[in-house]
């Protein structure tokens, strides 16, 4: 009843809602080309595009962090490799430096005991040579003293060379025993 | 074809509801009109007296609202109606919003631009790439948006004040969106499987015993031909129409109520039918974007079906 009373007043046949109009298929047209139109060639495009670049920024921005991460780490393993070196350098000098020293030391050392020996051993020398110097002059002086003397005291009873020799010996042992004997 | 004519072709459970709204508002407007004295409402309605029924009987949505008079260069094919410039106004304001979004759209998008991308990227994901996947849906993006958001802002002037009327509810915007769909299953299927194949195997599928092709092939080729086109259509056009005389019948029963009746006796029946009408404005809300989706989201169903089976 209620439908018939809908349906009642002044009414176009329903079938008509099924049937486009020419003028509604032309607009619709229209409306759908610019549309499609705008989608195609501005809109999507131009979120894509945006899509895309905002994807690559991340990316990008990623792998800049990411770079940044292994920069930073190369230079800490390049630092901490220096602070090996130096610290490893550092040990090396102190080694070589006190091997330097000590070796200096020694080197002192050895030439000043190679001094001393060789200071003493020239003065012992030098002594012994004047020491015998001293013998071999004194021999000799006192031989020729004592020649001298005992020529005036014999005469000419000594001229033969071997006695006087042999009297000379026994006088200077003489005399030494002599002198040893004082000395004590 | 009557009203409940419309309503029958619809499917949808939203329908149901629809029903259910309308003819409860209807049988009570009628029963308290009868209460109320209005004497021979029926027969005076059935009488067709146009005068007589603005007096008596709320003043329901008719056919007549979705074929508007031409109001301007009547006759010629760019003809004028109501719908069509509520289309036209559509248009131009999905064209100037977008167009501006797309104009100051920055990498860093502010809530309105986060927006309108939530929902370029529920289309791309949610719809295309869902069901066809990304390789081939690349391709169909930007035209399953264009529907998608088109079909969506239309419907919605449905229950925009001053408005109140879809931008799809005549049936030629349904159906050309339906047309469109319809060239580009087959320009797939042609490309893709060569045109012989394509029919082949959408005539004979595979599987099925010899004779039974007989009844099959003319079924499937009418499928493809209309049913798919034609269902597409008109799921959209019957729901915009049948939306709109559902939430047209709720408020002139309320007008009639609260106004008409000069009774107020009647009020709380007026409080009711408007709880309805807004219940079902936003209920139409739902629809208008759940039709969208479901138009955007056949469309590329049946273009992903012109295309060979994933072998995976």
């Amino acid at each position: 009843m209620s439908d018939v009373a809908v349906l009642a007043e002044e009414q176009k046949d329903g079938v008509a809602l099924f049937l486009p109009e020419p003028y509604d298929i032309v607009w619709s047209l229209i409306v759908l080309l610019i549309i499609a139109f705008f989608f195609y060639r501005y809109f999507m495009p131009k979120f894509q595009a945006i899509f895309d670049e905002r994807a690559s920024r991340i990316e990008g921005g990623m792998a800049k962090a990411e770079q940044a991460q292994l920069e930073a780490e190369a230079a800490k393993k390049k630092y901490e490799d220096q602070l090996d070196n130096a610290k490893i350098e550092a040990a090396k000098i102190r080694d070589d430096a006190r091997n330097e020293a000590s070796r200096i030391v020694a080197d002192a050392r050895t030439k000043a005991e190679a001094d001393a020996a060789q200071i003493a051993a020239n003065a012992q020398q030098a002594i012994a040579s004047q020491k015998q110097q001293a013998m071999v002059s004194l021999k000799g002086d006192v031989g020729a003293l004592a020649t001298a003397l005992a020529g005036k005291i014999l005469g000419a009873q000594l001229a033969d060379n071997q006695v006087q020799s042999h009297m000379l010996d026994s006088m200077i042992e003489d005399i030494e025993s002599e002198s040893a004997s004082k000395e004590k | 074809m009557d009203l409940t004519g419309i309503q029958e072709l619809t499917t949808s459970a939203g329908d149901a509801v629809r029903s259910v709204v309308v003819h409860a508002s209807q049988a009570a407007t009628s029963v308290c009109a009868s209460m109320s004295g209005a004497e021979g409402y029926s027969s005076a309605h059935s009488a067709s007296g146009a005068m007589v029924l603005a007096a008596d009987g709320p003043h329901y949505p008719t056919v007549n609202e979705f074929l508007p008079d031409e109001i301007l260069f009547q006759g010629t094919p760019f003809a004028l109606n109501r719908i069509i410039l509520i289309r036209l106004v559509a248009t131009v304001v999905l064209l100037l919003v977008l167009g501006i979004t797309a104009k100051r759209a920055k990498l860093v998008p502010g809530r309105w631009q986060g927006a309108v991308e939530w929902v370029l990227e529920f289309v791309r994901d949610n719809i295309v790439y869902q069901v066809m996947g990304e390789l081939r849906g690349k391709r169909y993006v930007p035209m399953v948006t264009t529907v998608f958001l088109t079909i969506l802002v239309f419907n919605l002037c449905g229950i925009i004040p001053g408005m109140n009327m879809a931008a799809t509810a005549t049936i030629t915007m349904p159906l050309l969106f339906a047309l469109w769909c319809f060239c580009q299953y087959w320009i797939a299927g042609i490309r893709e499987k060569g045109l012989g194949a394509f029919l082949k195997e959408e005539l004979f599928p595979k599987g099925v015993p010899g004779p039974i092709y007989v009844l099959l092939a003319p079924i499937q080729l009418l499928e493809l031909l209309i049913i798919r086109p034609l269902s597409l259509t008109i799921r959209l056009f019957a729901n915009m129409l049948s939306g709109h005389i559902t939430v047209a019948v709720c408020f002139a029963a309320t007008q009639w109520f609260f106004i008409e009746m000069h009774n107020l006796a009647f009020a709380p029946f007026g409080v009711l039918t408007f709880a309805a009408g807004f219940a079902m404005t936003c209920f139409e809300i739902l629809v208008a974007a759940l039709q969208a989706f479901i138009f955007a989201i056949l469309t590329t169903a049946y273009i992903n079906l012109s295309y060979p089976e994933l072998e995976d």
